[in-house]
């Protein structure tokens, strides 16, 4: 009996976040994995999809798909588990970002800026971010659906409009501003005791800033994970899920609606005020526009496609939607390779690549196409709309649904019919 | 719960472990190519003027290869350069372009020989105009074992300003795809080596000339922009202008065209001013918008802006007629087939052999001389045998670029006034000569006429002292 | 030395007048863009956020049909509005057809689905499209051979563009269509479907045909508003470009203030919408400095907001009554 899943022989067992022994054993290992990954150890070295997302090339781009994982938990608590739709997710990552330039960032003529340290800013940004979910939320107890989704649109164009009304804190459109970097100081002294953002040295080994950003994002990633994980089961937590499966008796039954929904907003806004910050603090300069409605969909495509209202689904999303243009791109520079050389199936790469004007392919690797055949800067875009598509046409929920399907699979067979 | 929150304190102890027994240094890795610099400057001062300016294809087989230092980016056959493209984002369709002419160019360089010996390896990656994607694409450049020497290209204020940082840590240069006043201020852009002159001074030669020389009786000038740098800062340029010939600005504009809004306020504003000269830093549809509607209103005044705000392909709509009464074309390059230089001549007759079937285009001239700029560096550094990141950098500080007409000569190092460009260029346009379907083969030109024979300056401009951008951030 | 003499509205009675047919052109452009919406919501219950990319397309096939192939006008003899007109009516088909296909592939198999998930699947289409449409107008931009150009004509002192006057005829035709054929059979059990699909269904309604209907007709209509929001003095100056696609996200305010679902609605949204960006454009553009540059495009949110917080289904939109 033990180590199935879904069979529960006390209420302290079903409600533990990792039940079963295989869950257990399966996130210690990716977690030892994770931690290791960006080393050049010689056991990691055999694995070969793990390995190189260590490399540093690699690694900036994995440094952003953990902030949008963090963001992406938050859209998770609010759409998955509370049943919100919202699009207005880049309008709290805006308010985030200010916040923490306006904080942490060193005033001068032109702008404001009260300089400090990473310990007050961090933090200050969930919480204004927070505060803000708290006063939008009174529209989405009055406003539902689809009606709700557009209302938090206008959100976006608001905030894109407010950050021209205050150049003083978003910096003049389209440059923007600098922003604090990841460094701890008591309280702004000249060298900060630890910096995240500058090669160093670390025990005995040397350690570089896009190495340490990863372990400072991973721990931070691991707290608001194990945070989001943590709510599904505790009351707040029932109680959207009720709300979300059936809002009218949910209240009947004593869930007061207005309340839980003020939360799942303000827990919402905080993670995505936190990964706004971050996004900019690694980036160094965003301009305004940059929280745009674009940035708001891709959130509501990662959960879409990850799978609504399951951390792992919010993570694995995150996963898939984050790094597949640059696999796209690895996958396009491998069969250009195949089609320029002589291998079995050359021929085969050579009729989809067109390697210059004039040879025949449905992707065009020329930097300078545009038109037909599509050039594969613009086929990153038309494969992620039409993953979007795909998933909600075959898989409705997502990646976790799929692994749902394999695990049936394999625990039913041979009987898997 | 409870194993939760042991897990919880062990991490915690963890980090407070690593925390006490680390370390950081503030010198980066590439350090270690600082004594090389100390030495090149002192060689690069002689060969360097004499070699450059003359030359744009001959092979530099004087230089035996084996004699060159070199560190990361280039190999015994091979330098890479890399360029950073908004390929697939807003301004896509005239980077490629820019970008199919630097190709073009470095395929000639490679046709004839490389440089020192080398094949020139042309990198181009997309940053869809993103911040966070061109950082990315800046770490695969930089990369000691697989980068780049220098960067020809990099699209984009915001992303430029972004790792101006990291290329004075990594010992990188790169030429920026923009003309914020602000790069040639070693504060701001040390390693940022910026083409031609600015938004600022474009603008401040352009009211000048037009109100000396085209505008009757009393100049009102009125000055629409998009908020931001590029906007602002040409805004300033026009209003330094206005100050310095005591022409009335009637409409201050600055930062109200915001993009994807309804302009009637700002055409209201506009028409109501009585405003005879208009300057306007945007872009080619939000400029279609404000002549068409200031028309549509009944407006009838002269018109002209900073080079990006103005697109040949708008002579294809039905704008056409308008642009050719009342708009005139401020640029930092010749047009295309425009101007009778050696240059002109040189280029298009190479992209005629590269690239015959592409449509005429301005964008070409800027990729060209982007490409120019970087080959002279180069070849000025493998003269002085030293093809190191930080050779490249002190051959660029000591290098006269020569670009054969197409633009004013530029310099980059010693007193910033000194070598800082304040030349542009002013063009009227005509409408008959523009032919949507040309291609290169025909060689055909995009409607603009260059006035005054050359490039002008204003007495403003040549006197104005730099100490910053026109237009600060804060 | 003589001043270069003004053309200008002087008088305030003239301004009003431009302003006023500026508005009802805009107010018009919203209302068809909704419109679209609406059918296409009534019928499915889905919101098509591809609308704008639909747009785009629409003024793509217009211009390879007039300009590239010149189709109609090498079939038929006459003048060359004529074959624009033509040319119109048949891009706006295309598009339809176009509609047709995603519909059959993509819409029909979610029919059960939540209404989200159809939403998103649309989200997804409007980045394939537009990618697509993108990169077919973006290399050489194509005129769309717009009869009337830039002309203006003036009315006592002010300066009407003939392109606003377009605008306004092409929304009362296209209107008066959708009225009329609500009316027919096909129209009544189009509405019997929006009502309720399983009782549609049982009295033996095509609900399949329904939906396709719907879409056709409301990409055309997206096709429609598309080219006439792209001619001068809006921002895209008579040629298919990007401005056209983005322009439909303007007009999500005009549809939920008039209600997801109600015709009417669509009407009243958009020219309420379309009247208060253009007045409160003009007339409180002297305190631009305090609201912000920039305030005309967040305005119709805010008005969309209030109208929300009156009526939170739109002021015409039927309230959802949920049982449980």
């Amino acid at each position: 009996m033990r180590g199935r899943p879904n069979l529960y022989t006390s209420y302290s067992s079903e409600s533990r976040l990792f039940p079963t022994r295989t869950q257990q054993v399966a996130i210690g290992i990716a977690f030892l994995l994770l931690l290791l990954m960006p080393f050049d150890l010689p056991v990691i070295d055999q694995i070969p999809l793990i390995r190189f997302l260590g490399d540093n090339s690699w690694l900036r781009i994995v440094n952003r798909m953990l902030i949008f994982c963090i963001a992406a938990l938050g859209l998770n608590i609010l759409s998955g588990l509370g049943g919100q739709v919202s699009l207005g997710h880049a309008f709290f990552m805006g308010v985030g970002a200010y916040t923490a330039v306006l904080v942490g960032g060193p005033g001068s003529a032109n702008l404001w800026g009260w300089g400090l340290p990473i310990w007050i800013w961090l933090p200050a940004s969930g919480v204004v971010a927070a505060v803000v979910g708290i006063l939008v939320a009174p529209a989405a107890v009055r406003v539902r659906g689809l009606y709700l989704a557009i209302t938090t649109l206008g959100l976006v164009f608001i905030g894109l409009h407010l950050s021209r009304v205050f150049p003083e804190i978003a910096g003049p459109g389209s440059l923007g501003r600098k922003w604090p970097k990841l460094e701890l100081r008591l309280w702004k002294e000249e060298n900060p005791i630890l910096d995240f953002s500058r090669d160093g040295h670390w025990f005995w080994f040397d350690i570089s800033d896009n190495q340490k950003t990863y372990y400072f994002l991973l721990a931070l990633l691991t707290v608001f994970a194990l945070w989001a994980a943590n709510l599904a089961r505790t009351r707040t937590g029932r109680a959207l899920a009720a709300i979300r499966d059936q809002d009218v008796a949910a209240e009947i039954m004593g869930v007061p609606e207005t309340k839980y929904k003020t939360i799942a907003f303000a827990i919402s806004s905080c993670y995505a005020g936190v990964a706004g910050a971050l996004l900019a603090s690694i980036s160094g300069q965003m301009p305004p526009e940059a929280w745009d409605l674009i940035l708001s969909v891709e959130f509501v495509a990662i959960l879409l496609i990850g799978g609504m209202g399951r951390v792992s689904g919010a993570l694995a999303g995150t996963f898939f939607v984050v790094l597949s243009p640059r696999f796209v791109e690895e996958i396009i520079e491998w069969m250009t390779k195949q089609a320029e050389g002589d291998g079995a199936f050359s021929g085969l790469w050579d009729s989809i690549i067109s390697l210059g004007s004039g040879d025949f392919g449905i992707v065009s690797i020329s930097e300078t196409a545009l038109g037909y055949p599509i050039p594969y800067s613009a086929l990153d875009e038309i494969i992620y709309g039409a993953l979007i598509v795909i998933f909600m046409l075959f898989e409705p929920l997502g990646l976790y649904g799929i692994w749902i399907n394999v695990r049936n699979y394999w625990k039913g067979w041979p009987f898997s019919y | 719960m409870k194993h939760l929150s042991k897990l919880l304190a062990i991490l915690l102890a963890f980090t407070v472990v690593a925390v006490a027994c680390s370390s950081d240094d503030d010198t980066s890795s590439s350090s270690t190519s600082a004594p090389a610099a100390t030495e090149a400057p002192a060689e690069t001062e002689a060969p360097a003027e004499t070699e450059a300016p003359a030359e744009t294809e001959a092979p530099a087989e004087t230089e035996a290869p084996a004699e060159i230092i070199y560190d990361h980016g280039v190999t015994e056959d091979t330098i890479k350069i890399g360029a950073i493209a908004d390929l697939s984002g807003p301004f896509a369709p005239l980077v490629v372009q820019i970008i199919a002419a630097q190709q073009a160019y470095w395929d000639r360089v490679n046709a004839n020989g490389g440089i020192a010996g080398r094949d020139v390896e042309f990198w181009v990656e997309d940053n869809a105009y993103d911040v966070p994607t061109h950082l990315e694409r800046y770490e695969e450049m930089s990369d000691e074992d697989n980068g780049v020497v220098f960067l020809s290209q990099s699209t984009g204020s915001p992303h430029t300003a972004a790792i101006a940082e990291a290329l004075v840590e990594d010992g990188l240069g790169a030429i920026p795809l923009s003309w914020y006043s602000g790069w040639p201020d070693p504060a701001f852009g040390q390693n940022v080596f910026e083409s031609y002159t600015n938004y600022c001074y474009e603008a401040i030669n352009a009211v000048d000339y037009l109100a000396t020389n085209v505008i009757e009786g009393e100049v009102k000038l009125a000055v629409l922009s998009y908020p931001g740098e590029y906007g602002q800062d040409g805004a300033a340029g026009a209003k330094i202008a206005a100050e310095a010939l005591g022409i009335e600005v009637v409409y201050d504009g600055e930062g109200a065209v915001v993009p994807g809004a309804d302009q009637t306020p700002v055409i209201t504003g506009l028409t109501e001013s009585g405003a005879n000269l208009v300057w306007v830093t945007t872009g080619p549809s939000l400029l279609a918008e404000l002549m068409g509607g200031a028309a549509a209103a009944g407006f009838t005044g002269t018109w002209s802006g900073n080079s990006p705000t103005y697109n040949y392909m708008l002579l294809a709509t039905a704008l056409a007629p308008m642009l050719d009464s009342s708009y005139y074309q401020s640029t930092y390059v010749l047009t295309w087939n425009a101007g009778d230089t050696p240059g002109m001549a040189d280029m298009v007759s190479a992209l005629q052999e590269a690239i015959p079937d592409d449509p005429v285009s301005d964008a070409y001239t800027i990729g060209w001389t982007e490409a120019m700029a970087a080959h002279q560096i180069l070849e000025a550094a493998a003269a002085a045998g030293d093809l190191t990141r930080a050779g490249v950098i002190a051959a660029a500080n000591a290098t006269t670029v020569d670009y054969m007409g197409l633009a004013p000569n530029q310099s980059y190092g010693g007193e910033v006034n000194d070598y800082i460009v304040r030349e542009s260029y002013m063009f009227d346009i005509q409408a008959d000569l523009f032919d949507a379907a040309a291609t290169i083969s025909g060689g055909g030109s995009t409607g603009s006429v260059l006035m005054n024979g050359g490039p002008i300056v204003s007495d403003i401009t040549a006197a104005h002292v730099y100490e910053g951008a026109c237009f600060t951030a804060g | 030395m003589t001043e270069i003499p003004m053309l200008l509205a002087t008088s305030g009675f003239d301004t009003f007048v431009q302003t006023l047919f500026k508005a009802l052109a805009l107010g018009s452009l919203y209302s068809m863009l909704a419109l679209g919406f609406v059918l296409i919501f009534k019928a499915t219950q889905t919101v098509n956020f591809s609308h704008g990319a639909l747009a785009l397309a629409g003024t793509w096939f217009l211009s390879m049909l007039f300009i590239d192939w010149d189709i109609p006008g090498r079939f038929i003899p006459g003048p060359s509005w004529l074959h624009w007109g033509i040319a119109l009516l048949l891009a706006m088909t295309v598009t339809a057809l176009f509609g047709l296909i995603i519909e059959r592939l993509t819409i029909r198999p979610m029919i059960g689905e939540p209404i989200f998930s159809m939403a998103v699947i649309t989200l997804g289409l409007e980045v394939i499209i537009r990618v697509i449409a993108d990169d077919a107008v973006r290399l050489t931009p194509r005129a769309l051979g717009i009869p009337w150009g830039s002309d203006t004509f003036s009315l006592g002192g002010a300066l009407v563009a003939w392109s606003y006057v377009a605008a306004v005829v092409m929304a009362a035709l296209v209107f008066f269509a959708v009225w009329r054929f609500l009316r027919t059979r096909t129209g009544v059990a189009m509405q019997a479907t929006a009502f309720d699909q399983e009782a549609a269904l049982a009295q033996g309604i095509n609900v399949g045909m329904i939906f396709a209907i719907a879409w056709a007709a409301g990409s055309a209509l997206a096709a429609a508003a598309g080219i006439f929001a792209s001619m001068s003095p809006w921002a895209a100056a008579g040629v298919a470009s990007r401005e056209g696609a983005f322009f439909a996200f303007r007009a999500l305010p005009a549809v939920i203030v008039g209600g997801l679902d109600s015709v009417v609605g669509a009407l009243a949204g958009g020219m309420l919408i379309g009247f208060v960006e253009i007045f409160a454009g003009q007339y409180l553009s002297s305190y631009a400095n305090i609201l912000g540059f920039g305030y005309q495009q967040v305005i119709p949110y805010v008005v969309m907001l209030i109208a929300l917080l009156i009526k939170p289904y739109g002021l015409f939109g039927t309230e959802e009554v949920r049982r449980v």
